[in-house]
Formats: C-alpha cells, sequence, structure tokens
C-alpha cells in the first residue's frame, strides 16, 4: 500500500498554535539541547582529564562571546526543561488539568524559566 | 522497556537530575571564569565528583528514554527507528563511559 502521499498530522501550515502546544514542542526541543549540552559537558571535563592545554581550549572558548551566549542558552534549555518537567509532574499526580490551570501554568513555565537563568547565573557569579 | 518501565525510570531519573543540575550549573558557571586549578580542585572533592558521576549517568539514561520517546512519535520505518535508538543508545553509554575513566584516572 503506497501511502506516502497521505497527509501528515498535525497540519502545520493550518495549525493554530496555543500554549499547550508551543510548551509541549518546546519541551522536546529543549531536551534534544540539553542531551548536546551534556555532551558538550563531558568533553568540557574529559578535556581536563586529559591535558591542561586541551582544556585551556575550552576556556578560551567559553569566555568568548558565543561561547557565553552558548553557555547562557543552554542555562535557560536546562530551566525551561526543568520548570515544564515539574509541570508534567503535577499532570501525573492528577492536578491541573484544566483549561485555565494549564494555560497559567505554562506561561508561569516561560516566565520563571527566565527568571532561573538569571538567578542561577547570578548564583554562579557570586552576586547572589 | 516496558512502556510502564519506562514511564517511571523517567521520571525517577528527573528527580534525581533535578537537584543534581541546579548544583552542576552554578559550579559551571563559576568555573568557566575560572582556571584549570580551580577545575582541578573542584574534582578533587570526592562528593563533588561522586554527584557529577552520578549526573552524567542518570543524564543519559534520562536522555535516552527521552529520545526513544521523540523517535516513537516521528519515525514511522520501524528500521530506521530501530537505528536511531541503537545510536543514543550507544552514545549514552560510551560518552559517560568515557568521561567517568577520564575523571578517576585523574582525580
Amino acid at each position: 500500500m503506497n501511502d506516502s502521499k497521505n497527509p501528515l498530522s498535525p497540519h502545520l501550515q493550518i495549525y493554530r498554535w496555543q500554549i499547550s502546544s508551543l510548551i509541549s514542542i518546546t519541551h522536546r526541543i529543549t531536551g534534544i539541547l540539553n542531551f548536546l549540552g551534556l555532551i558538550f559537558i563531558s568533553a568540557w571535563i574529559s578535556s581536563a582529564g586529559i591535558s591542561e592545554n586541551l582544556f585551556e581550549c575550552f576556556s578560551v572558548f567559553l569566555k568568548s562571546f558565543i561561547g557565553r551566549f552558548i553557555l547562557i542558552g543552554f542555562t535557560w534549555s536546562i530551566s525551561y526543561h526543568l520548570l515544564s518537567g515539574i509541570r508534567h509532574l503535577f499532570w501525573d499526580l492528577g492536578y491541573g488539568y484544566e483549561i485555565k490551570t494549564a494555560n497559567f501554568s505554562g506561561i508561569l513555565v516561560i516566565l520563571s524559566s527566565l527568571i532561573l537563568t538569571i538567578v542561577l547565573w547570578m548564583i554562579g557569579r557570586g552576586l547572589i | 522497556m516496558k512502556a510502564s518501565r519506562k514511564w517511571l525510570f523517567q521520571r525517577v531519573s528527573a528527580l534525581i537530575i533535578a537537584p543534581l543540575i541546579v548544583w552542576f550549573l552554578i559550579s559551571l558557571i563559576s568555573l568557566s571564569a575560572g582556571d584549570y586549578n580551580s577545575v582541578v580542585n573542584f574534582f578533587s572533592n570526592p562528593l563533588f565528583l561522586f554527584l557529577t558521576i552520578i549526573l552524567l549517568i542518570t543524564g543519559f539514561f534520562h536522555a535516552k528514554i527521552g529520545f526513544s520517546e521523540i523517535f516513537e512519535d516521528y519515525i514511522q520505518d520501524e528500521k530506521i527507528k530501530n537505528v536511531a535508538n541503537l545510536l543514543t543508545l550507544l552514545l549514552s553509554i560510551i560518552i559517560p563511559l568515557i568521561t567517568i575513566i577520564l575523571l578517576l584516572y585523574q582525580f
């Protein structure tokens, strides 16, 4: 049976975006980003275990503009996935299914992920 | 792995990772501004070394389960799905394994 011409769902061209679907797909995307971040952390740790020179290469990169941008992005990606994950755990326990509550917790996840990113950086840099 | 077990393991590993990743991220942000010696000092602490190893193992384990869920939803071809699952499984074992061996060897 040739089903390759069948339409795929959801029809993204006509799909009306909602908070619920936006949060859901972002949870997956940040999950993939976190995996890449985990590989980067492993490489960073390994470089320190191999030689000081190799580690210095990582240090220079992390202190550069791009390096810092990636590290801040990774902090947000982790923050988002963590908070969105907590939202999932509340669902698992049976709470927060009402549309109003789910939309509210979704917006809460987006906003608090930004705040958590800033807080983690301030603690990391000894500003708090 | 049975779907119900996958579901449970995904949540148990998430609960282990949550506090560890917050601690590690703060350390990483702090260490990224420091030098080689500050990293050596960090991993010379047996507790920090132990927690980092736990984080690496549970982190990659959590990622492996997550990826298989994503593949299940987006890859129709069973063969490609199996290859994708096998690749992530190998990556999730080899990368933390090498990192942990280097950590234990050096510190």
